[in-house]
């Protein structure tokens, strides 16, 4: 299986937080130890989003991203409130391999995907793309799914792919958090046209709703929140599930 | 001796922090080389690389890191772009002389598949060493868009959809990987074991 089975933690620090199309926080957990735990779980890779540091505009805060950091030997994705490249750079010091930007570069500044790309390297550049549907087309948001931009999802997917970003972080204001399942036509219309791996988020319920997605979209990632925070499953059994459903 | 492991710090973009907790784990004692001063503290060396050719050697050249690590005679461990950069010529943004330890040539990985390539991914060993001793068929992870090619030195290979790349490489006392053990669970904790036990 090629498939990435990654863990997604929102938060909202100290706390992860689930939110239902980002809206309505409940209380999941502390980061460390949910990192802990889909660690041994068998999860690829971790991602960490800060998704009240735009909303807020308030600095970054490193020491909770540090605490995850310090006990995971896996790759990191981490993100929320990312403004410059001194944000990059201290995120990859303290142990992120990957940073993940949204509303910066959106609203404020596309140059900085270059930039960043050109300075560590495509692969560490991460966009969060937050995806909502008007009337034919997906809109991106931004702010944890507050700010409209009036930009087309698949447009701006070209773009940073164009500017060198490495990897789409593909959101779902509509289905995040809702456990109903995958928006699988916004899946497989960025996968399609992406040259960069794309990894789906919002959604997944069940077991079942994953397969769904890799066999309608095939994306590089899968990221899971609900599911794994309510003990619904565990990575080990959706990797167990895939592997003997999928088999090449 | 006392086995003590460096690891560059040069620029603003690399891991260190994630190898050095990995090297811990190890069992081993490592430092932060802030300085070239540092060099006379160490008996081994890690390059941790994430970033691009081009600003890895400039930052090497600038930190006045190039020199002591060209004179180093005892074991080094190059990195994802730690290991790239120990070749003789690296492609990303504009053409970029590397370190020259070994042969080879860096560009941008060409096949039908998405780039950056992420993930585990198996290694097939093709040449037994000590770093990869106990380690054959373990899934590490890559994250990188560009690969060595037209190197000697090669060790093990891994499979990316139909293509095939250099996943490790060692020549003499000089080792690189294009993987991060420091990201590759148990497997990476033992393959720091093993250096550290060189």
């Amino acid at each position: 299986m090629s498939t990435r089975i990654i863990a997604k933690l929102d938060v909202k620090p100290p706390f992860v937080v689930k939110p239902i199309h980002f809206e309505g926080l409940r209380i999941m957990g502390t980061p460390s130890k949910l990192a802990k735990k889909y660690y041994d779980q068998g999860a690829d890779e971790l991602y960490y989003i800060d998704i009240v540091s735009s909303l807020y505009q308030r600095e970054i805060l490193f020491n909770e991203l540090e605490a995850v950091a310090s006990n995971l030997f896996i790759p990191l994705a981490a993100g929320g409130g990312v403004k410059s490249i001194d944000d990059f750079s201290k995120m990859i010091h303290i142990g992120a391999d990957k940073v993940v930007i949204n509303t910066h570069a959106i609203q404020k500044d596309p140059s900085i995907i270059d930039k960043a790309a050109k300075i560590f390297g495509s692969q560490a550049v991460v966009i969060n793309i937050e995806a909502k549907r008007w009337k034919s087309f997906y809109e991106c948001y931004t702010d944890c799914g507050r700010e409209q931009t009036h930009k087309n999802v698949l447009e701006w997917s070209k773009e940073v792919e164009s500017r060198g970003a490495g990897e789409i972080l593909l959101q779902s204001v509509d289905m995040d958090g809702t456990c109903k399942g995958f928006e699988l036509d916004l899946a497989s219309e960025v996968v399609s046209i992406s040259n960069i791996p794309v990894v789906v988020a919002s959604g997944a319920g069940s077991i079942e709703d994953i397969l769904k997605l890799i066999e309608v979209a095939n994306p590089s990632g899968v990221a899971i929140a609900s599911l794994l925070h309510y003990d619904k499953t565990t990575i080990y059994d959706i990797k167990n599930v895939i592997n003997s459903h999928l088999v090449v | 001796m006392e086995n003590k492991i460096g690891i560059i710090n040069y620029g603003v973009a690399g891991n260190i922090a994630s190898v050095k907790k990995t090297i811990d784990r190890a069992g081993g004692s490592s430092i932060i080389v802030d300085n070239p001063k540092d060099f006379e503290l160490i008996d081994k060396v890690v390059i941790p690389g994430v970033g691009s050719f081009k600003d890895a050697m400039l930052e090497l050249k600038n930190d006045n890191f190039l020199e002591p690590l060209l004179n180093f005679d005892r074991p080094i461990l190059g990195i994802c772009l730690g290991m790239q950069i120990m070749a003789k010529l690296g492609y990303e943004y504009g053409k970029t002389d590397g370190m020259g330890m070994i042969d080879g040539q860096v560009k941008r990985i060409a096949c039908s598949e998405n780039v950056p390539h992420i993930g585990f991914k198996k290694i097939k060993v093709t040449a037994p060493n000590i770093l990869l001793n106990d380690i054959e068929e373990e899934e590490f992870y890559f994250m990188h868009s560009f690969e060595i090619l037209d190197c000697k030195s090669i060790t093990s290979i891994t499979q990316y959809g139909n293509h095939t790349f250099v996943s490790s490489i060692c020549k003499s006392d000089i080792f690189g990987v294009q993987f991060h053990p420091e990201k590759s669970r148990d497997a990476g904790i033992k393959l720091f074991k093993n250096f550290i036990e060189i």
